[in-house]
């Protein structure tokens, strides 16, 4: 599986270096609040209360709290059309923004690039409800000319555009006045770290001087929900002490959990940083990716997953036995983990003991898209304070786990270099490897 | 090379002549539209000024003020029969099947099942996968008070909700499946942007190939929005065309009595090679991407710009990308929506980036005969282009009859034009503010 063309995202006399965070997510909106509660064991998963999940299996999600739901300076007729996404993308875009430092004057617009995985957006009931039973015949089948005497009037004119994944990404680039290259990737973790590879590229290849790159969950919805129950990949495991957990890596895992949230890292070279005096935070090194899908599960193959992190790897010219740690995808499904764990071992081979391995999805839950870079930022935080943070529910491992997972303790982290894992549910995977800055 | 030396002529400014970057080719195009089920018989039609619009047949349109779109003859799909891959038909949504039927016609041309190395070749697709249906809704509806409350256990309990929609409902499953059903496991990428979700699929599978990341994609859009919930959106907020003397009459991109879009199906497909690959195993070259370039207009989600800002900047990116001039391109294939906005704006845009040439370049919108696909409008507009790039043929702006004084280009009005040219753009202008520009050129044969 390994990629025969070195990709080379980056050089170290000119590296592609991260100076500006943003994040929100269950346990917080800025990563040495989310550090501290992962520190102190917290989770951010709860029973749901925004909407009644009795009918489900799964109950709980780690929801994102404290938002805005009409951030100023946008009309509240678009804020309710974008939901969720808009709030928590907003948030962490502008939080990395203003972070660097940049303003129109040192980086003109176009010079900004942004790149981001969008979740899945789905339409609320609500929005349609009153139109169809307005609308509808004694037979419950949909009355044309009910729908357009009067029916019409309840759906709120916008609606169309709630089901377009590049809205609320759009709105943002209005809000941070960014017109450079872009792209939107959709919906799961793999377009999270999708958006910050095509970032870097960006700017190796001189198209943007800083580049956003990141990504946002879903919205925890009857829908997504419902969606999540039907891939298999939630926890509706009943019995007590399992249920709302999410344990990856465990030999007692039974699913995921939904998370909700947002990362947003910007970018840019060295030698940008450097001159405009900003503080590089951390190195992209590499990124790799591979595509198949196991054919019960839909999940990556074991192969597919050590590819990408092998090619990874190879476009760093990094060795195994050069990393500190792996933030792996680990959502705590069977399959999923299982195949990962695998790749783990394999491209680990004999110093597979000594590598720590941590996943978020313990106690953030699975936030798809938002994930890779909300786990790059808490690769940044581990970079710098050089520990591994404990993996909430991970313990007792998987027998065929034979890396180190932190259990109530961090675990001092080696070599400053950490690979990040992400998967889809439909056989994609993808890679970033990142380092302490130059 | 070692990954070391790689790593540092990627670093460097890919313009550099002492590290020539790999030149990307297209070695197959497949499409199916409302003119017909591969692309050949688009493009003949297409030559013709023949429109593939019609009243909507696939659902109930009464009381609608649109009721035309650009559908897909299914019988285009029936050619392509699920053996082998029992079971995927129901995770299959219609605009997966229709990436499917153009996906076969541009792998065969390009004999894809040629490249042994599987590994080496991705899939880049602009999709947004299916809208739900309306008995989906009305089925959901009623296990929801309206209050907060879902009776998911009873809904469960009946099993009668179609849980494979929401396999239908996922844009990467279409590119997943898409890698299933022709063996490609490298990249694998969904675009959601809206318009111009199948030119940024092109765009990214063209530089990742450039870039060494790949030796082949297939890349291209697909979308299948003739639906309840697809279509009728966009009808409220009086996006879609509703003063038509004929179905056929009702795109008229650049017209003075245009007055929006017309809703189409469809898909494109290309496959895209490293030009040393291509040759090493003689395959047909039917043309070249020269470049690529993206932009946001970052002004409001509903307009576009005024002054076409962002597709300045996507046109120029791109002709930036290809190392070209302005004057080098010969014909633009307009994103053309026949919205009063789109057409001024583009047609201002035009006008700066060309200047006083802009005049005398051809300019023309496939939508006028097609529709607008959404997701799809990239790739098959990309693939017009280049086909008419091969055959010397400039294809025509249909229902051109009236001149607006603010669209003053030459929109090569109802009859196609015999023009040899080598190098043109195709633009893609998505809603919310994404631009995606591609320069296509002739393959020199070098």
């Amino acid at each position: 599986m390994k990629d025969r063309c070195a990709e080379g995202l980056s050089s170290m006399d000119d590296a592609i270096v991260v100076t500006g965070t943003g994040m929100v997510c269950s346990l917080g909106q800025s990563p040495s609040e989310v550090w501290d509660a992962l520190l102190a064991g917290k989770t951010g998963i709860h029973p749901i209360r925004s909407f009644d999940a009795r009918g489900f299996g799964c109950r709980a999600a780690a929801q994102a709290h404290a938002l805005s739901p009409a951030p100023s300076g946008i009309q509240p007729k678009l804020a309710r059309m974008m939901d969720k996404h808009l709030p928590m993308l907003l948030l962490a875009a502008t939080n990395a923004h203003s972070m660097c430092g940049i303003s129109q004057s040192t980086v003109p617009p176009g010079q900004i690039g942004f790149f981001a995985g969008m979740g899945m957006v789905d339409y609320e009931i609500e929005d349609l409800i009153l139109a169809v039973l307005k609308s509808s015949d004694p037979t419950g089948s949909l009355d044309y000319d009910l729908f357009f005497a009067d029916g019409y009037q309840e759906i709120y004119p916008l609606w169309p555009l709630a089901m377009l994944n590049n809205v609320a990404f759009c709105q943002v680039a209005i809000n941070l006045d960014i017109r450079g290259e872009n792209a939107v990737f959709s919906p799961h973790a793999d377009s999270g770290v999708r958006a910050v590879a095509e970032g870097v590229k960006t700017l190796l290849a001189d198209k943007a001087r800083v580049v956003l790159a990141g990504g946002v969950s879903e919205k925890a919805s009857p829908s997504s929900m419902a969606r999540g129950h039907h891939f298999g990949i939630l926890n509706v495991s009943a019995a007590p002490g399992r249920a709302s957990l999410c344990r990856p890596f465990s030999a007692e895992r039974t699913g995921t959990i939904p998370g909700e949230g947002s990362g947003v890292v910007l970018m840019e070279r060295a030698s940008s940083a450097a001159a405009r005096q900003a503080v590089p935070l951390a190195a992209i090194s590499g990124f790799g990716s591979a595509c198949e899908r196991e054919a019960e599960s839909f999940a990556p193959t074991a192969a597919a997953i050590a590819s990408a992190m092998t090619a990874a790897l190879d476009r760093a010219a990094v060795k195994p036995s050069e990393v500190g740690a792996v933030i792996a995808h680990g959502d705590g499904t069977l399959a999923g983990d299982k195949n990962e764990i695998e790749a783990i071992c394999r491209v680990f081979s004999d110093t597979v003991e000594s590598i720590g391995v941590f996943s978020s999805k313990g106690a953030l839950g699975h936030m798809l898209a938002g994930s890779p870079a909300v786990d790059l930022i808490l690769a940044i935080e581990m970079l710098k304070r050089g520990e591994i943070p404990p993996t909430l529910g991970a313990h007792p491992l998987d027998s065929n786990a034979r890396f180190r997972v932190a259990s109530d303790r961090p675990l001092p982290l080696g070599p400053k270099r950490i690979l990040i894992n992400s998967s889809s549910c439909e056989g994609q995977c993808a890679s970033l490897l990142v380092e302490a800055a130059p | 090379m070692s990954s070391n030396d790689s790593m540092r002529v990627e670093g460097r400014n890919a313009r550099s002549e002492q590290n020539p970057r790999r030149r990307v080719v297209v070695t197959g195009a497949g499409m199916v539209t409302p003119l017909g089920g591969n692309c050949r018989e688009t493009f003949d039609k297409a030559v013709n000024g023949v429109s593939g619009i019609d009243y909507v047949k696939s659902f109930e349109t009464a009381g609608l003020p649109c009721r035309i779109g650009g559908e897909v003859d299914d019988r285009c799909l029936e050619d392509f029969p699920d053996s082998g891959i029992q079971g995927i038909e129901k995770y299959s949504s219609r605009g997966l099947k229709l990436m499917r039927a153009a996906t076969v016609e541009a792998a065969r041309q390009a004999r894809l099942e040629e490249l042994p190395d599987r590994r080496r070749i991705g899939v880049s697709l602009g999709y947004h996968a299916e809208n739900p249906s309306v008995s989906e809704m009305m089925l959901l509806h009623r296990f929801y008070d309206g209050n907060g409350h879902w009776d998911m256990k009873s809904l469960k309990e009946r099993g009668s909700y179609p849980c494979f929609s929401f396999f239908r409902r996922k844009p990467d499953v279409a590119t997943s499946l898409l890698s299933v059903f022709f063996d490609c496991r490298g990249s694998n990428l969904t675009v959601v942007s809206a318009c111009a979700a199948g030119a940024q699929a092109i765009g990214e599978a063209f530089r990742m190939i450039r870039e060494g990341r790949t030796d082949a994609m297939i890349a291209g859009g697909c979308e299948a929005p003739l639906n309840f919930a697809g279509f009728v959106g966009f009808a409220l907020i009086r996006a879609l065309s509703e003063k038509y003397a004929a179905p056929s009459k009702a795109s008229r991109p650049f017209d003075r009595k245009r007055n929006g879009f017309v809703m189409a199906e469809g898909a494109g497909a290309l496959i895209l090679e490293e030009l040393g690959c291509a040759r090493a195993r003689n395959a047909p070259i039917l043309g070249e991407i020269l470049g690529y370039g993206a932009s946001a207009d970052a002004y409001r989600i509903t307009d576009v710009h005024p002054k076409g800002e962002g597709a300045v900047l996507a046109i120029r990116r791109a002709l930036e990308d290809a190392s070209l001039a302005p004057e080098d391109i010969q014909y633009i294939n307009a994103h053309g929506t026949s919205t009063v906005q789109n057409d001024i704006s583009e047609t201002v845009a035009i006008k700066r980036v060309f200047g006083e040439r802009a005049g005398k370049i051809p300019v023309s919108s496939n939508k006028s005969m097609i529709g607008h696909a959404i997701a799809a409008a990239g790739a098959i507009e990309s693939i017009l282009t280049l086909m008419g790039i091969q055959n010397g043929i400039i294809l025509p702006t249909i229902n051109h009859e009236l001149r607006d004084p603010k669209c003053d280009l030459d929109y090569v009005p109802n009859e196609a034009r015999v023009q040899r040219h080598r190098i043109a753009m195709s633009n893609s202008f998505g809603f919310g503010g994404q631009n995606a520009c591609l320069c296509i050129g002739e393959y020199d044969g070098s």
